[in-house]
């Protein structure tokens, strides 16, 4: 064999570089992948420095618990931090920047970066306090060292804004902030921090946590809302993490407060209360169960703000009313009506009056007493109310009645010395006080004038944050909890020695009292105990995030970026390996007569394949070795476009070669067997030539009629077709992609299997050799090796389906976006905002509604997540979520779970399996999600519950490609703490709407208001689709110039061979002009046969897609493309013209 | 003592109007130490009734058998064996492989059914001395004269002792100095071995030197 490859060099270098540039082409594709995958990872490396994990918390939470989940966490390094989403303005230039992420850090965040240079935000060094910018956001704002930036973001509230309690003007919610800029971050590093994966360029701004603080939250202990944590012992940075969590949380981490001030009269009460102003249904049901437990009698109470109590002529102005039942128990203290009897239960319209307001109303039983208050609907629509109630009795001012807790603190009026201080987040008539209010007020403060039903109270002031204000626990009868200590005046929120390691060997359900250790053998530390082992941290708005598990799972891609560029090279591989194939195929035909002297002295047939077969992958081998190199080549010059002509595909230009051994040894073996598959079909005949034949020098058929399998072929292969165009048509997006891909690689099949069958039955005519008899000749020719000839045509063929194809789907003509049937949905602009809107977008000011002119604006309420589109090359795993109000309508559905004139109806459809109706982009979902219609997206809810996101329909082209979309109110009950409405579809003119958006962004630049026109976020969505197809384009076209190569290389060969005919052909009178033209002929009826099929098949696959989207194929341009093809394929030929006008006719002549 | 029958054998070519019917029907019986030589006018078939004694080319109808055995009725190894070890061919054209040396080339058949068997290459270098190409051990075959190709190539057929020898026109391109010389070489070499040669050439000169002599005439054998 050594002998043999030696001999043979010149033909086998041939095929090694055939099996080269294949083992470059596919292991480059791999590389490519790896690439993707070894780039997103060191981003995510980078991106996180030493960081491990977070804990991510809907509500800012106590600072200190960094230090003590760190006491609990050996060896780890634990950062607190505080991060809000702000817009940034540079005052110079007026440089704006929407979706800045604000971070406040202490030192221990930036020595989680060790290559980091210390980072001093704590000194003043500019005129405002320090901050450090990342190079992304620099480079936006023009910022650098020195330069000042204006930053404006919303201040936390523990009060949810969609409540009377925590409303407020947006005006009043935004916190600004002046800083200067000390140092840009590189965007590689701390610089680039975020929490979520991401190849974008991250907006960072990092400013001294203390400062922050200062300025948003309230005076008191120091808060977070984020801890950022590195190393410790064991297995897993991670491992562990949510118990230690749970174990390290105090009860005021989990939104709740306990009140100890007991009744002025009768039993010791504790108050559960909740910074939220409200308790929601999960932390009551949480002390419900203590309650049950410890078998404390408990009292859920309503209370609420009034805004008058009127009967006959009278009214008292701004009063509390609650809503309980009366006490079950002693315990909870005396609630008696004036005459000394217990206070009666109140039906649905009834109403209590304490003594004062009784006699300041001069109110009896019977009586009708109208309250009126504020309710708060959607979109900050504050509307008056009235409700007319009988007044059934009056209580006695003492005990329950009296007991200030019945009241949290309210904000704006907790704390104010007298009733004109009031700052309530509402409109009131302070003109309404009267003296004797101040009065009340001085002795009694935000006591209840006023007592109904608990039915009635939910009904009234119930809400999706809670239907409680607070929950009264008395120690259960019999027990002196209270004898041991607590007392008057204690706020039971602190930890005290009451671990919570204590609790954590009893599961829920369990009782308390056997587990409990002496020091938490009070009521109160029960309570909490209780509380502490009901509550688990995800039910709190905690979630503990493992950053480095998951960022390096999401490098996995969304796109599998190995498979992607296979797909895109498979032509060029394809072409690749046929033209190893054919150059190995041509070496054997011309050592026929070996093959045959072999045979003939005794070698088995298999022996000789065997033998070749041995050779063929010898040569593959060196091949492959030598094609790693090209790999690598090829890989980095598919980077290189990726970071350039094909930027927009990937968005930022963070793709750099990966090589790994493991892939670069698969595509190795992979190209050695596709090559040696390729080698394996060439020697295919060997076995069945006659030995007399081979002895000829020829591998054919001989004395054998042509065979009718291609008919029998090219008939299934239509029927194939026809089976999938079936098939397509009620397939969802992915698979119909697929199957219709199937559709023209059959039609492709169908059509070179009938051109081979028709190829070998031509007849010759008998004026061959007259006028037209050319081309006869020539085409009679080409049956002559009819395996080279389909070869060609093959090659040609595919490379115009290729063409046809891709020229189908870059097909998407000017979208019209005001037609509602559009992408855009019939909107012309999307908006997002830094900063919650609670109204509606026109009530934020004149101007603002000035600016909207009459336009539309439908608000969306937003949960930030990954982006699902294909602008995020990372796996998203928690995706964006867009509640949509139930008015929405519009966009073009490719799929729905059901007919409706609306699909959007759908969202609100209650499906029977708990799972939440909704919508989503068809591209995202199939590519980026890999899910599809009636499928499920799972995902955590605020409470960390899995959820099912359950597609009911599917958007083409839309502008949701970056999020899914579900109904407002399934947002509102599984994502309460997400308030207000952050996202915006604006409809104003399209001609007018750049003008309209920098009108609003002038006007709203305060909560970061950033809108742009859906035509430009389709074309970036766009964009990447084009950049793909013009991958797929330019890869198609080097397997067209490869096909090209191969198919000069056959005609060359045939020239060769048949020195001896066209010398008999000269005898008999051709000239060589003619000799030329029957050789450029043989050739012409080759392409034009593979253009003739390919873009026939290309035409007949592409179909179904044209007819969806109503276009045309471009076919002068294509037609265009094609006869350049057909003029490369010609310019190919003039190598074998060439050839016949150097060959030795004569001499041929003679030796024949 | 080995022996070959063809009976009634036919060969066709092609189907329908254009079916060539080349043999009708040949009826031969040899034996060991028998030499022959068929001749005949181009397209008689001569070269098809050696490929089918050979194996090389199935009959169309009639049978063959050689000590008994029809080798077409042999599984394909047990074919190729037989192509192998009973048969030795030498063609019009010698097909020497030009990627090896003369040695090498002669030593081919001995490695078709590995191993080669013992004392292989004393075997092919006693040939090659015998066919006066002792010192063209190591050439290439482009480095040999038509004559010497041709020896090299009857070497070659003779490495594994085949029991048939069977030439197709040995000398039709030679020079008459050189075909006289490989026919003599063909003779000489049948009388020492005492096996049967069967030799096909259209050159009367050639076919002289043959005791016993055959002609196809209309598809079918005759003795000249």
């Amino acid at each position: 064999m050594r002998r043999s490859l030696i001999h043979y060099w010149r033909p086998h270098l041939a095929v090694v570089l055939g099996a080269a540039v294949t083992t470059a082409v596919l292991t480059g594709a791999l590389v490519v992948g790896d690439s993707l995958r070894g780039s997103l990872e060191d981003l995510t490396l980078d991106r996180l420095g030493r960081i491990d994990w977070a804990v991510v918390a809907e509500r800012p939470f106590r600072q200190t618990l960094a230090a003590d989940l760190a006491a609990r966490r050996a060896g780890a390094h634990v950062a607190p931090a505080l991060t809000l989403r702000a817009s940034a303005t540079e005052p110079a230039s007026g440089a704006r920047a929407s979706g800045v992420a604000l971070w406040g850090v202490d030192p221990d965040f930036f020595s989680l970066y060790p290559s980091l240079e210390p980072v001093d935000l704590a000194t003043r060094r500019g005129a405002f306090p320090a901050a450090a910018v990342s190079r992304a956001l620099a480079d936006e704002l023009g910022a650098t060292a020195g330069s000042e930036l204006v930053l404006a973001f919303e201040r936390p509230s523990d009060v949810p804004r969609e409540t009377l309690a925590g409303r407020q003007e947006s005006s009043e919610t935004v916190e600004v902030l002046r800083l200067t800029v000390d140092r840009v971050l590189p965007d590689r590093g701390a610089g680039g921090f975020g929490l979520a994966p991401r190849q974008t360029r991250a907006r960072n701004v990092f400013v001294d946590l203390r400062r922050l603080q200062r300025a948003v939250l309230a005076r008191g202990s120091p808060r977070v809302n984020v801890l950022l944590g590195a190393g410790g012992e064991g297995e897993s940075a991670t491992a562990g993490l949510e118990a230690d969590l749970d174990a390290a949380l105090r009860l005021e981490d989990l939104g709740l407060s306990l009140r100890c001030d007991g009744c002025r009269e009768g039993a010791e009460v504790i108050t559960v209360q909740s910074p939220r102003f409200v308790i929601d249904d999960v932390r009551a049901a949480a002390v419900a169960r203590v309650a049950a437990e410890l078998e404390a009698p408990m009292q859920p109470v309503l209370t609420y703000l009034a805004n008058a109590i009127s009967i006959g002529g009278r009214s008292v102005p701004y009063s509390t009313i609650a809503a309980l039942e009366p006490p079950a128990a002693s315990a909870l203290g005396p609630f008696r009506s004036i005459d000394g009897q217990p206070a009666p239960a109140l039906a649905g319209d009834e109403i209590l009056l304490n003594r004062w307001a009784a006699e300041d109303l001069a109110a009896a039983a019977g009586d009708e007493a109208t309250v009126s208050y504020y309710a708060l609907g959607p979109r900050d629509e504050l509307a008056t109310r009235t409700r007319r109630l009988r007044v059934r009795g009056v209580v006695a001012m003492e005990g329950l009645a009296v007991d200030p807790y019945l009241t949290p603190e309210f904000p704006g009026i907790e704390g104010a010395e007298d009733i004109t201080a009031w700052n309530p987040p509402f409109p009131v008539d302070l003109s309404r006080i009267r003296p004797q209010d101040e009065a009340y007020w001085d002795e009694y403060r935000a006591t209840p004038k006023a007592f109904v039903g608990a039915a009635l109270g939910r009904e009234l002031w119930g809400s999706r944050f809670g239907s409680l204000t607070s929950i009264r626990l008395a120690a259960p009868p019999g027990e002196d909890y209270w004898s041991a200590k607590g007392g008057p005046g204690k706020e039971g929120s602190g930890k005290e020695g009451s671990g919570k390691e204590g609790s954590g060997e009893g599961g829920p359900g369990e009782g308390a009292s056997g587990e409990l250790g002496a020091g938490e053998a009070d009521f109160r530390a029960r309570v909490e105990a209780g509380l502490r082992r009901r509550l688990d941290p995800h039910t709190a708005g905690f979630a503990v995030r493992a950053l480095r598990e998951e960022g390096l799972r999401a490098a996995r891609g969304a796109t599998d970026f190995a498979g992607l560029f296979f797909g895109l090279s498979l032509f060029l591989i394809v072409s690749a390996a046929l033209l190893a194939g054919l150059l190995f195929r041509l070496g054997v035909e011309h050592r026929a007569p070996e093959v045959g002297l072999l045979r003939a002295i005794g070698f088995p047939a298999a022996r000789v394949r065997r033998r070749f077969l041995g050779e063929g992958l010898l040569l593959a081998v060196a091949g492959a070795a030598l094609g790693l190199g090209g790999a690598a080549a090829y890989g980095w010059a598919l980077l290189a476009g990726l970071r350039s002509w094909w930027l927009p595909a990937i968005g930022e230009p963070v793709l750099f070669l990966h090589l790994r051994p493991a892939t670069l040894a698969l595509g190795a073996l992979a190209s050695v067997t596709v090559v040696g598959a390729a080698v394996a079909g060439a020697l295919r005949r060997l076995g069945r030539a006659p030995i007399v034949g081979l002895l000829a020098g020829s591998i054919g058929r001989d004395g054998r009629p042509p065979s009718r399998r291609p008919l029998w072929i090219g008939l299934v292969a239509l029927a194939a077709a026809a089976g999938l165009t079936a098939a397509a048509l009620g397939a969802e997006a992915r698979a119909a992609a697929g199957l219709a891909f199937g559709v023209g690689a059959s039609l492709l099949t169908a059509g070179v299997a009938l051109f081979a069958h028709h190829g070998a039955r031509k007849p010759l005519r008998a004026n061959a050799l007259g006028r037209g008899g050319a081309a006869t000749m020539a085409v009679r020719n080409t049956a002559r090796n009819r395996g080279r000839s389909l070869l060609c045509v093959t090659l040609m063929a595919s490379a115009c389906f290729v063409i046809v194809v891709v020229a189908a789907n870059r097909l998407h003509g000017e979208i019209d976006v005001a037609d509602p049937a559009s992408g855009a949905g019939g909107f012309s602009l999307v908006a997002e905002t830094d900063v919650p809107v609670y109204r509606e977008l026109a009530a934020e000011g004149a101007g603002v509604a000035a600016a909207l002119g009459g336009a539309r604006a439908v608000p969306f309420r937003l949960l930030p997540g990954e982006d699902v589109s294909c602008l995020n090359l990372y796996q998203p795993e928690r995706p964006r979520i867009l509640g949509a109000p139930p008015e929405l309508a519009g966009f073009r559905f490719v799929q729905t779970a059901g007919e409706r004139a609306n699909p959007w109806e759908l969202l609100a459809e209650p499906l029977a399996d708990g799972a939440i109706p909704a919508i989503g982009d068809a591209n995202s979902v199939a590519w980026i999600l890999h899910s599809g219609l009636g499928q499920d997206v799972v995902m955590e809810n605020e409470r960390g519950e899995p959820i099912r996101l359950r597609l009911v329909g599917l958007l083409g082209k839309s502008i949701f490609q970056s999020e899914l979309v579900i109904s407002e109110a399934q947002f509102e009950r599984h994502f309460p703490s997400r308030t207000g409405y952050s996202y915006f579809l604006l409809d104003p003119p399209p001609a007018n709407a750049d003008a309209v958006a920098a009108a609003l962004e002038k006007e709203l630049g305060r909560l970061g208001f950033d809108a742009v026109a859906t035509r430009e976020r389709l074309a970036a969505y766009q964009a990447v689709e084009d950049t793909y197809l013009s991958t797929f384009q330019t890869l198609g076209g080097l397997g067209l110039v490869l096909g090209t190569l191969g198919m000069g290389v056959v005609l060359l060969r045939n020239v060769l061979e048949r020195q001896a005919e066209l010398a008999t052909l000269s005898a008999l009178g051709f000239r060589r002009h003619r000799l030329r033209d029957l050789v450029l002929l043989e050739n012409a009826f080759l392409l034009l046969a593979g253009l003739t099929i390919g873009a026939a098949a290309g035409a007949a696959a592409t179909a179904p897609h044209l007819a969806a989207s109503g276009e045309r194929l471009p076919w002068p341009s294509l037609a265009l493309t094609l006869a350049a093809v057909f003029a490369l394929g010609m310019l190919a030929s003039t190598v074998a013209v060439r050839a016949v006008a150097r060959l030795p006719l004569l001499a041929s002549l003679r030796a024949r | 003592m080995t022996t070959l029958r063809l009976t009634a054998v036919g060969k066709t070519f092609g189907a329908g109007a254009t079916r060539v019917e080349v043999l009708r029907g040949v009826d031969l019986a040899l034996a060991a130490g028998d030499a022959v030589a068929v001749t005949g006018p181009s397209g008689s078939g001569k070269s098809t009734l050696l490929h089918i004694v050979g194996a090389l080319d199935r009959p169309s109808s009639g049978g063959v058998e050689v000590d008994g055995t029809d080798p077409f009725a042999l599984p394909e190894r047990e074919l190729a064996r037989f192509r192998n070890r009973t048969v030795g061919f030498v063609f019009q054209d010698h097909h020497l492989l030009p990627q090896y040396t003369v040695l090498e080339n002669v030593l081919l058949p001995t490695l078709a059914f590995p191993p080669p068997p013992a004392g292989a290459e004393a075997t092919a270098r006693r040939l090659l001395e015998r066919v006066g190409l002792g010192h063209r051990l190591a050439h290439r075959p482009a480095e040999l004269s038509g004559g010497e190709r041709q020896r090299a190539a009857v070497a070659r057929a003779l490495v594994n002792g085949p029991a048939l020898l069977l030439c197709d026109e040995p000398t039709g391109n030679l020079d008459r100095t050189n075909a006289m010389a490989v026919t003599d070489l063909l003779l000489e070499l049948e009388e020492e071995r005492g096996k049967l040669l069967v030799v096909v050439t259209h050159s009367a000169e050639v076919a002289a030197r043959f005791a016993r002599r055959l002609t196809l005439v209309e598809g079918r054998c005759v003795e000249a």
